[in-house]
């Protein structure tokens, strides 16, 4: 297996420390990238293959040639830290553990589409991750790993971190723009308002994920071809039912059936049921997928939002009630949609008191041809991916789980919960 | 560049950047909406205009997709009905089906889209959202929140269109809802607009809640006569009652805007306190006479004055052909040459020496790229000009201000210059002095000299500026070098100066004849003396016309034998109420016509009631020029009479005939002697000879008079809302001016320890007025401003206009 | 004035570093909030005011977000994960445990002003479900001994 390297300093204590960062190779990268033409990073992060991290998978190499070459026009980096999927931890593991490779990543990144500016929007939850962020700034400042002559190479970059205040729409990426021009974080039209095009303040901006400035930070460090030898890892976020819920670093492509060994298997005792193979956005996958690959195309998987989303594995043994997880994730959006637009806002409303209806006892026979219907008028509706995103969960459910629902409906109880209980009572 | 495309079969051709929406309506194919309104970007949140454009992976929204060459779009496809079909339902999850007792049923974009696209049936079985309603957002504006569709159109016109961001979305989500921050009382002077486009009934008018369905209205077209703009209305009548006014279609005028006062402010038309007959003072008292007894009065008194001892004041109420008729009647049959509709101007004010009005079309105010405002409080004088202005700073033009109270509209000006009251006139000097590239070396007025440097700057950059000077300049101390600097620097820049001075219809008596030495068109008189006599068949008076200040000393001394009031109230216009006390004592025979028995009229001999402008016919000139058509929305009260009707029955009693059938030939004859005349043109007032001026009271220069220890300097300005004649008896105008009011700084309210909203008494040499205390910054330290309008608390009663600066005392109660 | 000239120092700190000062809006909405305990009508005036923008964008701007308060709360806010890697791991009895400990609702304020209680979405620590946040640390995976422990360090 190949080389960890994500995560490989994360659980040094100093790793936050630039000095001990350093001293392993820290800041690397930057200096190579600084030698190079900003094109020649550009195209190096593109022979990487490295793809977007934040859910979307976009080539990261890419999205930054769409920004304008012209050194007249001001451009902007902006790194969404603002780690909200439900699931997803592995950007905040990053932030408190290696702080300096996310800010070496912003250097090279800002450096290679010509920012002189770049700011960090931070989860505002994320207290440690910002104080630990605050010090290494600090001190890449003081050691001119930022500022206004990094290294002596005459390129200045300043970086500012902005946080948020609790709105999980903030991660959308235009949503985030509005967000940090401080305001309410509803998405832009999308066109014209494509952030490489007219971004924030409207000016050509990238926006990337920590997770991915990470991988380019190493990207830099040790050259495009090693990154793709080492089967271009990427970070899995584990959860719900496993043995060792955490973040594991796996090559893309890794079947879903080994990513939850990696998180140490099922409890003893207990079977798989589903998961959210890419958070709580993806469809929910039953154990005939279990050997799917996670890569990004687990879009082509014939269940209709499947994908790798941010990698957040929720795991669901056979204690889970399908429509109570249902339910919780449709509430969820709910409260995180932005009321901008009317499928969003209503219909996660409607199905939320369609589904705690049938939670408590009060379904009736109509209710699941109904809720198929509430999701079929969001698909394809919204305004932005969020209210897009609560459609899988129940097309996915239904086609698999559809025994549940109607026991809810039929009994008004959960035959799951009531299994829980009996042997619990053995 | 155009591009060519298929909508339902139909190949429409467009300009590039057409939206699919604009495109199809151009292809006669009607796409429902609700978030998308034409005089903003579209938005695309509500999803009801989705549509199917083939190779599309999805249903795209037609408001904010541009039309590409050979796109092929559906409008009826079953997907995009099911699509109608699922937003609509959405809609309605929680929209109340209250439509029986809404005031936007039978004009309700919901129900009718509803009616057209919907479902059908619902399929929600759960229960309705539930909000406390109605909510009481002020003095105008309901909300019922249960019923908003969060189209977001009232929000993003506060930020867009009026950039007053009156109304916001509060919370998030299913949660959203759209208020004022902590449903407060809405900040607005525009508010009326959000509710006209509300396209369900969450925002309603206090004014017309549950007072009418529209389908038992109907509309009248008319012009909105309040402030001058001249905004072209509606107003919605039921039986012989206005209900409400709407705003009419005008591109080059108010677009489809129209401001609160414009809104709100017709209640004074069906007020019971509107005269009904005409009244004759009989001993002390004025009692109830016919217009026979009232006229042969009139006549008599006039036929008995000696030769240029009549005058007549005012006009600004009247239509163009009732002034027209009025300066006919007055220069033949009463034979005078002392006629004026310029009753707020102070002796000797440089504003008696130009013409009022802009010399730029309105529309044109959006085109410029600087715009030098000196002296005029946009929003409160001229609002929707405000809406042009804010559309040329949203396209990048920079605004310099030069007024001696900060506007509420300061975010958008760049270059905010608050000078000291009377001390304006040594700004605009040193900024034109700085846009010669002498920038000043210390501060002038109370303005930073930097701040100075850099509006000149953004002046000097300008291709297209425009200058406008205003009220607060012109009949400030330091009037007359204000119009001089502001002059020049208009001038220097190549441009003819636009003097934003004047209110209702006073650009329309202007231009009809009611000027000192004016002929109707603007001309001076002598050289239109001979076409004059031919047309009005009689020979006019010669000498020198008084000019409305001279006409109130002239009573004042004693040497006139008749002052005739038309469509005006001295009483509370002129700048120092006392020039009118003496005026009356000095006049033996005072004939008042109007609407109201105002102040003036309470102290006349004779008055005679008079039609206002919804209940007549004619045309009526705004501040640019242009003349507009009105139609009578309602017959008047009683027996009041059109002004034209009233001078024409004056005239005939004293032997003259100067009769017409209806305003149409009035327009007519006026169009004889005025070729250039068309309506809905704008027909520039030609400049005319510089008044006869030379005033001998005219205030000594600059107001660099320092106050006495402890008072302040009294600022005198203007209100949109205040309570006037007809604002007093339009109930809601009357209530957004609230009380009587005083901006005072807050280190010279603490001096007296006076707190916000506490009342407190201003005194001057000449009088004292009660009002409430508003604390501000607005205004530099040393300073109070009163604004004029308020009949009840008179400002007016503190000043002495042969004083270039009023000082007064201010104490709490 | 609400606001302490620290604060407003602190906001006008914050204005200096985006190219436009409403990017600190969120930032100074939290500086004022810890100074004054809510964002009162009176704090969004002066916030508004300092940064010269309408008192309304600043209060629509600040109920978007759930971070901010417009009333006083408890010294402490608790909240507590309930979403799904934290409902598969029993964020239930975390929130009963809770509830019954402090005497409140989730949304309520314990009489004494110590602590206020309330759920909270994902907060990006599911290794440790269930999960919640004290201010500003993160404690997971809680047992209801655990939940007993923690809440004594906050006085």
């Amino acid at each position: 297996m190949a080389e960890s390297f994500l995560l490989k300093y994360v659980r040094e204590a100093d790793q936050g420390d630039l000095d001990a960062y350093v001293a392993r190779g820290g800041y690397e990268g930057l200096r190579r990238a600084l030698g190079m033409a900003p094109e020649q990073v550009i195209d190096e992060v593109e022979q990487s293959g490295l793809r977007g991290r934040g859910g979307a998978g976009f080539g990261t190499g890419r999205k930054w040639k769409f920004l304008p070459k012209d050194p007249a026009v001001t451009k902007y980096l902006v790194v969404n830290a603002d780690e909200g999927e439900p699931g997803t931890f592995k950007d905040r593991t990053l932030l408190e553990g290696d702080p300096h490779r996310l800010l070496e990543g912003i250097a090279i990144a800002s450096y290679a589409i010509g920012a002189h500016q770049a700011f960090i929007y931070l989860r505002r939850e994320f207290h440690r991750a910002r104080a630990v962020l605050e010090r290494a700034l600090a001190q890449a400042y003081a050691k001119r790993y930022l500022g206004q002559d990094v290294q002596g190479s005459g390129y200045g970059l300043e970086v500012v971190v902005a946080t948020g205040a609790g709105a999980y729409i903030a991660g959308e990426e235009t949503a985030l723009l509005e967000s940090l021009e401080g305001r309410r974080a509803m998405p832009r039209l999308k066109p014209p308002f494509y952030p490489a095009v007219k971004g924030l303040y409207m000016q050509p901006t990238a926006l990337n994920n920590v997770e991915t400035l990470c991988h380019v930070a190493w990207i830099l460090a040790r050259g495009a071809a090693w990154y793709r030898e080492q089967g271009m890892p990427i970070l899995f976020s584990v959860s719900g039912h496993v043995q060792r819920p955490g973040v594991y670093e796996l090559p893309l492509g890794t079947p879903i059936r080994q990513v939850i060994e990696a998180a140490g298997g099922m409890r003893p005792g207990r079977a798989f049921k589903a998961c959210f193979p890419g958070g709580s956005s993806s469809a929910i996958l039953p154990p005939p997928y279990l050997d799917t690959p996670m890569d990004y195309d687990l879009t082509k998987v014939d269940v209709y939002g499947s994908m790798l989303g941010s990698a957040a594995v929720i795991v669901m043994d056979d204690t889970t009630c399908m429509v109570e997880v249902v339910a919780r994730t449709v509430e969820f959006y709910r409260e995180e949609s932005c009321g901008k637009c009317t499928p969003c806002r209503e219909g996660t409303v409607w199905m939320t008191q369609v589904l705690e209806r049938i939670l408590h006892g009060q379904g009736r026979a109509e209710d699941l041809e109904l809720l198929n219907g509430i999701a079929k008028g969001m698909t394809g509706t919204c305004f932005c991916p969020l209210g897009e995103s609560v459609p899988p969960a129940i097309y996915s459910t239904m086609r698999f789980f559809r025994q549940e629902y109607e026991h809810h409906i039929r009994t008004g109880s959960c035959d799951v919960k009531a299994a829980v209980h009996a042997g619990a009572a053995r | 560049m155009t591009v060519t495309l298929t909508i339902d079969g139909r190949t429409v051709t467009v300009p590039k950047g057409t939206t699919l929406w604009h495109a199809a309506k151009a292809a006669g194919v009607d796409i429902p909406i609700f978030c998308y309104h034409d005089r903003m970007p579209p938005l695309g949140a509500c999803r009801m205009c989705l549509v199917q454009v083939e190779k599309a992976p999805k249903l795209v929204t037609s408001c904010t997709l541009e039309a590409a060459e050979s796109m092929v779009v559906h409008t009826t496809a079953p997907e995009v009905k099911a699509a109608q079909e699922g937003i609509l339902e959405y809609l309605l999850i929680n929209h109340p089906l209250d439509c029986p007792i809404c005031d936007k049923g039978g004009e309700c974009p919901l129900q009718d889209q509803t009616f057209r696209y919907g479902p059908g049936r619902s399929r929600y079985v759960e229960v309705k959202r539930d909000f406390a309603k109605p909510v009481s957002l002020g003095r105008v504006l309901v909300l019922d929140r249960e019923r908003c569709i969060l189209c977001w159109r009232c929000v993003r016109f506060g930020e867009i269109i009026a950039g007053d961001d009156a109304l916001k979305g509060f919370e998030r989500g299913f949660q959203t809802e759209v208020n004022t921050p902590f449903t407060m009382p809405v900040e607005s002077k525009f508010i009326g607009n959000t509710i006209a486009i509300c396209p369900v009934g969450a925002l309603t008018a206090r004014t017309y809640r549950f007072v009418a369905r529209p389908w038992d209205n109907h509309r009248v077209s008319s012009v909105c006569t309040h402030c001058g703009v001249g905004c072209a209305v509606y107003f919605d009548v039921r039986g012989n009652a206005i209900m409400r006014t709407q705003a009419r279609e005008s591109p080059d005028v108010n677009d489809v805007w129209l401001c609160d006062l414009g809104f709100f402010g017709h209640g004074y038309v069906a007020h019971p306190d509107r005269l009904t007959q005409p009244l004759i003072r009989r001993e002390g008292g004025l009692t109830p006479a016919s217009w026979d007894e009232a006229l042969d009065l009139v006549a008599r008194k006039i036929a008995a004055a000696r030769p240029g001892r009549t005058a007549l004041l005012g006009g600004a109420r009247m239509t163009n052909e009732d002034a027209y008729v009025a300066a006919r009647v007055f220069r033949t049959a009463v034979s005078t040459t002392h006629l004026d509709c310029r009753l707020d101007a102070r002796p000797g004010s440089p504003s008696l020496d130009v013409p009022w009005g802009m010399t730029t079309p309105i529309a044109d105010l959006a085109t410029r790229d600087a715009v030098v405002l000196v002296g005029c409080d946009l929003t409160e004088e001229y609002p929707v000009l405000w809406l042009r202005l804010k559309q040329a700073v949203d396209r990048g033009a920079s605004v310099i201000a030069l007024t001696p109270k900060a506007l509420e509209i300061g975010r958008a000006v760049a270059h905010h210059l608050v000078y000291r009251h009377g001390e304006g006139a040594a700004v605009v000097a040193a900024l034109a002095e700085a846009r010669a590239g002498r920038p000043p070396g210390a501060d002038v007025a109370g303005v930073a000299h930097g701040r100075i440097a850099l509006a000149a700057q953004a002046l000097g950059k300008a291709s297209r500026p425009l200058v406008m000077i205003g009220k607060a300049a012109l009949e400030g101390p330091d009037g007359a070098a204000m119009l001089e600097q502001v002059g020049a620097l208009s001038e220097a820049l190549g441009l003819p100066l636009s003097v934003l001075r004047g209110r209702g219809n006073v650009f329309g008596a202007a231009f009809a004849g009611l000027l000192p030495d004016t002929a109707p068109g603007g001309r001076p008189l002598e050289e239109m003396r001979a076409d004059l006599e031919r047309v009005w068949g009689e020979a006019l008076p010669s000498g020198r016309g008084m000019s409305a200040p001279e006409i109130v000393e002239a009573a004042a001394a004693g040497d006139l034998d008749v002052l005739y009031v038309a469509g005006a109230d001295p009483a509370t216009d002129l700048p120092d109420r006392s020039r009118w006390t003496a005026a009356r004592r000095g006049a033996p025979f005072v004939v008042v016509q109007d609407a109201f028995l105002t102040e003036t009229a309470q102290g006349a001999d004779v008055v005679l009631p008079a039609l206002v402008i919804p209940e007549k016919d004619g045309t009526v000139s705004n501040i640019e020029g242009r003349v507009q058509a009105i139609e009578a929305a309602v017959a008047g009260p009683g027996e009041a009479r059109a002004d034209w009707q009233i001078m024409s029955a004056l005239a005939r009693r004293m032997g003259k005939m100067v009769a017409y059938s209806g305003w149409a030939e009035i327009a007519d004859e006026m169009r004889s002697l005025i070729p250039e005349l068309r309506t809905e043109a704008i027909v520039p007032l030609a400049p005319r000879a510089a008044a006869p001026a030379a005033d001998a009271r005219r205030p000594a220069g600059a107001g660099t008079v320092r106050p006495p220890d402890g008072s302040l300097t009294l600022i005198v300005g203007e209100a949109l809302f205040d309570r006037g004649a007809m604002s007093a008896r339009s109930g809601a105008i009357a209530d957004l001016a609230g009380e009587p009011w005083a901006l005072l700084h807050p280190e010279d309210a603490a001096r007296v320890a006076v707190a916000d909203g506490e009342p407190v008494v201003l005194t001057s040499r000449r009088g004292s007025v009660a009002l409430r205390a508003r604390l501000s910054t607005a205004i530099l330290p040393g300073q109070v401003f009163v604004p004029r309008g308020y009949d009840a608390a008179p400002v007016s009663a503190l000043v002495d206009a042969a004083e270039a600066v009023t000082h007064v005392r201010v104490a709490g109660l | 004035m609400a606001l302490s000239e620290a604060a407003l120092t602190e906001i006008r700190r914050l204005m200096a570093q985006f190219p436009e000062r409403q990017s600190a809006l969120l930032g100074a909405l939290f500086v004022a909030q810890e100074q004054a305990g809510a964002l009162s009508p009176e704090v969004v005036a002066e916030v508004a005011q300092v940064m010269d923008l309408p008192a309304s964008e600043v209060a629509s701007v600040a109920s978007f977000y759930h971070l901010y308060r417009f009333r006083p709360e408890g010294r402490h806010l608790i909240q507590v994960c309930t979403n799904i890697s934290c409902l598969l791991n029993g964020c239930g009895r975390v929130l009963e445990h809770l509830t019954k400990r402090l005497g409140v609702e989730a949304g309520e304020t314990t009489p004494d002003g110590r602590f206020t209680l309330r759920t909270a979405e994902c907060l990006a620590a599911c290794e440790t479900a269930p999960v919640m946040m004290v201010g500003p640390d993160r404690h997971g995976p809680l047992t209801p001994e655990q939940i007993d422990q923690v809440l004594e360090k906050y006085g």
